[in-house]
């Protein structure tokens, strides 16, 4: 597209936006969530969210009400939106959402893979893939045995297939391998997706490109995280780390070097972005983890995401904030279930 | 009438219900519709408040009433809605009905299970017979296309080898067939050679009926296919892939003997399957036609017994925990009713303890409850649209009903086309109790509220079109014209006449193209037309000249006399709210000031209109300069009107001066020494809060109630009316602006009522338009042809008319005459600043079942 979206953007994609912001107005507020944690029960949790934007999303559930349940139907209603959206949207706006919806496809790959190195059946485990990452040839994925072959017998033609191009090997797909072929797969997908926003150019790619920036660096942090004391190399950890943060080249290169938290931290002292969310991470019991700081600096980006008009940003915004309230919800209603009340103040909270 | 000028007078009761008793009472009271209920546990979060369980249940057989509507209207019985609605369940028959409709729901969802399990192995059954009848054909291809296939590994060693390999270790010809989904077809193919690298043969076949999908109910095209291979590896991942397309597989006989034998088997576990699920079928529709007879007044009893419960749930609890203490709104005319709602509630319930109340001072602004009945309910909610008024204030609907409908003739004054607007309405008041008109659509609906409005519209505009004599633009003469022609010809005067005037000759008409009458002969103008406008001015070329000066001039009287009337009811208000310095230090000043600038504009223009005649025309001064050198002073002394002119305009000049002052500083001055002075007089300064009983003693006794009440947030809410800050700065402030805006307001506003004129003159010229575009165009035609062209030419000018000059003019005009009630007129007195009275009453429940299937 060419500049100055502000001419042309509403004659395709007007309407959706102007949906996506009034779906925004409906996430649930700061007093929603103080009276959500006062709940004695998951009935009151249901009729508090009955006030909210949710509605009767609950009504046609038989008593005693799951955790488990909540957590469909509140995903059921996100997806609802998101293929409202996605059937309206035009070129190049449906290549975007395809881009969305590619990290959860990975997701749910991946999760289908893991069920069936545990031997478990494949109606099990497809209850627990996210919606939004459903598509049909996700069930045959147990058949591949390689990553080659599951790239040439069954992604061909899913969105996924560019991304297999780094990942091609025969070896067998255990834990480690199917860990690294995620973080390979989302390596090249984070990538793509910054390509696509950047060549977008216009106030999408000043929108999305930061937000992207973050999701790889958080993406290279949390590998390196979880690969301390692991059998993973450091060139091979290298390998996984997605190129397209701020991190790029030398932080991504330090950051291969680290080998305990206290070394990453300092590598994230240098960024001035980073240096912050390491610092508020404490290890008392009531302090945050990285994962939550992370989670919240994501919050933020994507609430100031809806300050600018006429981008895409406000699509993937809304998604993410809307996940993240989901997992709000589900922290609450879990805390309440389980009676440990103790801890049910740290979810994060919406701006 | 006085209920429609004020808002009734509402008193604040407090409900004392015995616990055992609420429910009835409440019950008594919403078939009634007496009270608004205030809300005593604001600060109290939905699921924390007293009755949440009780709300639960109610819930939950509303959710179990939605299931067996729905499965009722998927059985397509009918849902019969009965007229009267059923009272609230008595507390004992509620348990009953709730486990009534549990086993109800029980039931219906065994037998519906049953139902659909049987419907789904039917549909396989009947799957399998398709599939076998399809698949039979394959075979005999398969077995031509084999020896193709065994010529085929020749070609390369390899496969050779493998084949015979297969061949020593037993590996036998595997089947798998099923049926398939249309749209999934080629994925399937493709996914099937891709991941068995072509080692399969896949025949498909289109089945020629579309079934009905047993997961989804879908009905829809289905593909039989049949896939062979060898080994059980490749088996094994067909078997994947079958699964991830969601095929519906059946074993495949391998000899002839078995599929017929199967076949055989099939059709009569059909027939039985059949035979079955009809009975199912009709047990479940005679479950549904039970229930379908009742569910109507269960819906309707289980609404009522919610609203109830959340009823209760605004009242709070006394300390003994006895009885429940509930606060409502009721107007002091209904008292007694309330009081017997009450009687009846807890004779009902058979308590030995009766629930009672008694009526609380306050200070707080109760709602505003104005009745209306059908005629008046359309411009009460012109009013209301702009702001409720606020309590016991006049309500300028009364004014309204006549007003309204006058200025919007004003503008929109035709005769016909106000007769056709006063037919359309008729029809719908007339035909008002048909149902079809009460559940039509929004527009129309729109219509049919506003009938009565509309009614009045039409008359009001036949009216105006008289005065303005103009129907469909043209005149009607209904008397004949005063103006005489002939009067002008020389030869009908005396000699001396001929040579004072000018008079017409033959020279002079066959001259000139513009003939001029001149009233001041004699003869020509024998007096003033008896209603209205002369039809002779539809021939005249000043025509417009002559009816803009007088539309103008008419619009400005107008206004002037509704925005004065305005400032009247400002001094109704004023004596209302016993503010008698208002009327002295605000409304005075204000009607001084309007009257003496425009007040003498109008004089000057009825003067004028009076005093000059025909003869006396051509001295008589312009009104424009005379007003504008009222303000002017200039030093060149000119005629006037009338003698003396100078020394009356001075005086009024040195009135609206000295108004100006006194609308500014009057109030907040006198405020400043009532607080000084005498505080002890005791007047609610600012906002028309209720004055009725504040002396010492009620607030002191308001006080002891409080804490009776037990209830803190209450307490709040009294400190925060009691202590008024008084604040010299922002009444003066508030004054200042108020007073500002007033001042603008009479320049502005009377230019505002100009729009009377332009809308006026914009219809009448674009009816002008009309007709000469297409009447004139039409009727012009030679006679033998002509029939033929004006039928069409009178179609489109009636759809024209009724478009553009009735539907879009009109609601324009519509629109004028709205702002100018509300703007120009209800800014003199109205605040708008109260709440609608709301009261507790079952018959705003909606009542109809698409509310619940939806």
């Amino acid at each position: 597209m060419l500049e100055g979206a502000e001419l042309c953007f509403n004659v395709d994609h007007g309407y959706l936006e102007g949906l996506v912001r009034g779906c925004k107005a409906g996430l649930l507020t700061q007093q929603d969530y103080v009276n959500l944690v006062q709940c004695e029960t998951l009935e009151d949790l249901k009729i508090h969210l009955q006030t909210t934007d949710y509605g009767n999303f609950l009504a046609n559930q038989t008593s005693p009400l799951a955790v488990s349940t909540i957590d469909t139907e509140m995903r059921k209603k996100l997806c609802r939106e998101f293929e409202y959206f996605r059937n309206h949207s035009l070129e190049p706006l449906s290549t975007f959402f395809t881009y969305m919806t590619c990290s959860y496809m990975i997701d749910n790959v991946i999760l289908l893979m893991n069920g069936a190195l545990q031997k478990k059946s494949v109606k099990e485990m497809l209850v627990k893939c996210h919606p939004l990452g459903r598509f049909t040839e996700m069930e045959a994925v147990n058949i591949a045995e390689t990553p080659s072959d599951l790239f040439n017998a069954i992604l061909v033609e899913t969105p996924l297939a560019p991304f297999f191009q780094d990942c091609m090997s025969e070896n067998t797909l255990d834990e480690l391998n199917i860990e690294i072929l995620r973080n390979k797969l989302y390596k090249s997908y984070i990538e793509a997706f910054y390509k696509f926003c950047k060549n977008h150019g216009d106030v999408t790619a000043e929108i999305m490109c930061p937000i992207l920036e973050f999701e790889a660096d958080r993406r290279a942090f949390i590998i390196t995280l979880n690969s301390f004391g692991t059998e993973l190399s450091k060139e091979d950890r290298e390998t996984l780390y997605p190129t397209c943060g701020k991190l790029y080249p030398e932080g991504l290169r330090l950051l291969a070097q680290a080998e305990d938290f206290e070394q990453m931290k300092r590598v994230a002292d240098h960024y001035g972005v980073y240096k912050p969310l390491f610092e508020a991470v404490g290890d008392g019991s009531g302090a945050k983890t990285l994962e939550d700081m992370f989670y919240e600096r994501e919050v933020q980006m994507n609430v100031l995401a809806f300050n600018r008009q006429f981008h895409y940003g406000v699509f993937y915004a809304y998604t993410k904030l809307k996940e993240q309230e989901m997992r709000n919800v589900v922290w609450i209603a879990e805390c309440i279930s389980q009676r440990h009340r103790a801890k049910i103040n740290s979810y994060i909270p919406i701006l | 009438m006085g209920s429609l000028f004020r808002s009734e007078t509402m008193c604040l009761a407090q409900l004392f219900l015995q616990s055992g008793t609420a429910y009835e009472c409440l019950s008594a009271l919403g078939e009634k519709g007496l009270v608004q209920f205030r809300d005593l546990n604001q600060n109290v979060s939905s699921f924390q408040r007293k009755f949440v369980g009780e709300v639960k249940r109610c819930e939950e057989l509303e959710r179990i009433l939605a299931y067996l509507v729905q499965e009722i209207n998927r059985a397509h019985i009918p849902l019969p809605e009965g007229e009267t609605s059923p009272p609230a369940p008595p507390l004992k028959q509620v348990l009953e009905m709730q486990e009534q409709l549990q086993k109800l729901e029980v039931e219906l969802r065994e037998v519906t299970k049953n139902k659909e399990k049987l419907r789904k192995n039917l549909l396989e059954l009947i799957e399998y017979t398709h599939m076998l009848r399809v698949t039979k054909t394959f075979v005999r291809r398969t077995v031509e296309f084999e020896p193709t296939y065994e010529e085929f590994p020749p070609l390369e060693n390899d496969s050779l080898l493998d084949y015979s390999c297969m061949q020593r270790l037993g590996a036998k010809l595997g089947f798998v067939s099923g049926l398939i989904n249309q749209g999934k077809v080629e994925a399937f193919e493709k996914m099937l050679w891709r991941v068995c690298k072509g080692y399969t043969i896949v025949t498909y076949a289109e089945l020629e009926e579309p079934l009905e999908d047993p997961e989804t109910g879908e009905v829809i095209k289905w593909y039989v296919f049949l896939i062979s291979f060898w080994g059980e590896q490749i088996g094994h991942k067909v078997k994947k892939i079958c699964d991830c397309y969601h095929c519906h597989v059946y074993p495949y006989p391998n000899t002839a003997e078995e599929r017929r034998e199967i076949q055989e088997g099939l059709s009569t576990r059909i027939q039985d399957l059949y035979t079955v699920l009809h009975k199912t079928e009709d047990y479940l529709r005679q479950v549904l036609c039970k229930a379908a007879e009742s569910v109507y007044s269960r819906v309707i009893q289980v609404k009522k017994m919610k609203a109830i419960y959340h009823m209760l749930n605004m009242c709070s609890f006394d300390v003994t925990n006895k009885c429940l203490i509930a606060e409502v709104w009721c107007p002091e005319a209904e008292l007694h009713q309330l009081r017997r709602a009450l009687e009846e509630g807890s004779r009902e319930s058979g308590a030995a303890l009766p629930s009672f109340m008694n009526t609380i001072p306050t200070k707080e602004t109760p709602p505003t409850l104005i009745r209306t009945n059908k005629f008046t309910e359309g411009f009460q909610n012109i009013v209301d649209a702009y702001g409720v008024g606020s309590y016991r204030e006049v309500n300028p609907a009364l004014f309204t009903i006549i007003t309204f409908p006058f200025l919007f003739a004003v503008m929109f004054g035709d005769l016909g086309h106000g007769f056709v607007m006063f037919l359309f309405a008729l029809l719908l008041v007339l035909n008002e109790n048909h149902p079809r008109l009460n559940q039509s659509q929004e527009i129309m609906r729109m219509f049919f509220n506003g009938r009565y409005i509309l009614l009045l519209m039409g008359l009001f505009s036949v009216y105006t079109g008289l005065i303005y004599n103009d129907c469909f633009s043209k005149c009607v003469n209904l008397f004949g014209s005063r103006w005489n022609v002939s009067a002008m010809y020389s030869s009908s005067h005396s000699p001396e006449e001929r040579r004072k005037m000018v008079l017409w000759n033959d020279s002079v008409i066959r001259h000139n193209r513009v003939l001029q009458l001149d009233p001041s002969i004699p003869g020509v103008f024998q007096g003033p037309y008896p209603l209205g406008i002369d039809p002779v001015w539809n021939l005249a070329t000043n025509r417009l000249t002559f009816l803009n000066s007088f539309k103008m001039k008419m619009s400005v009287i107008l206004g002037i006399i509704h925005m004065t009337f305005g400032v009247i009811l400002g001094i109704f208000n004023h004596l209302h709210f016993r503010k008698k310095f208002s009327i002295y230090l605000v409304s005075i000043p204000e009607l001084l000031f309007m009257l003496c600038i425009f007040g003498y504009l109008i004089f000057m223009i009825v003067y004028k209109w009076l005093v000059f005649s025909a003869e006396t025309s051509r001295v008589a001064p312009s009104i424009l300069i005379e007003f504008i050198n009222m303000f002017l002073f200039p030093a060149s002394e000119t005629d006037g009107l009338y003698p003396g002119q100078e020394h009356v305009q001075r005086l009024l000049l040195v009135v609206t001066a000295l108004s100006v002052p006194v609308l500014f500083l009057g109030k907040p001055l006198f405020l400043l020494w009532l607080h000084n002075g005498c505080s002890c007089f005791g007047v609610s300064r600012s906002g028309y809060t209720l004055v009725r009983k504040d002396s010492e003693e009620e607030v002191s006794l308001l006080g002891s109630q409080d804490i009776e009440g037990g209830s803190n947030q209450m307490e709040d809410g009294y400190r925060e009316v009691t202590c008024e800050e008084f604040n010299f700065g922002e009444i003066l402030m508030t004054q200042v602006i108020h007073s500002i805006e007033y001042c603008l307001g009479c320049i502005s506003n009377t230019a505002s009522y100009l729009r009377l004129w332009a809308l006026s003159l914009a219809h009448a010229q674009l009816s002008d338009v009309l007709w000469t575009m297409l009447m004139r165009v039409g009727l012009r035609v030679d006679t033998t042809y002509g029939v033929l062209l004006l039928l069409p030419m009178v179609a489109l000018f009636a759809v024209l008319t009724i478009f553009i000059l009735l539907l879009m003019e009109g609601l324009s005009a519509f629109l004028h005459a709205v702002r100018l009630h509300w703007v120009e007129f209800q800014n003199k007195f109205y605040v708008g600043a109260g709440t609608k009275f709301v009261p507790f009453s079952f018959r705003l429940l909606s009542l109809k079942f698409s509310d619940d299937v939806a």
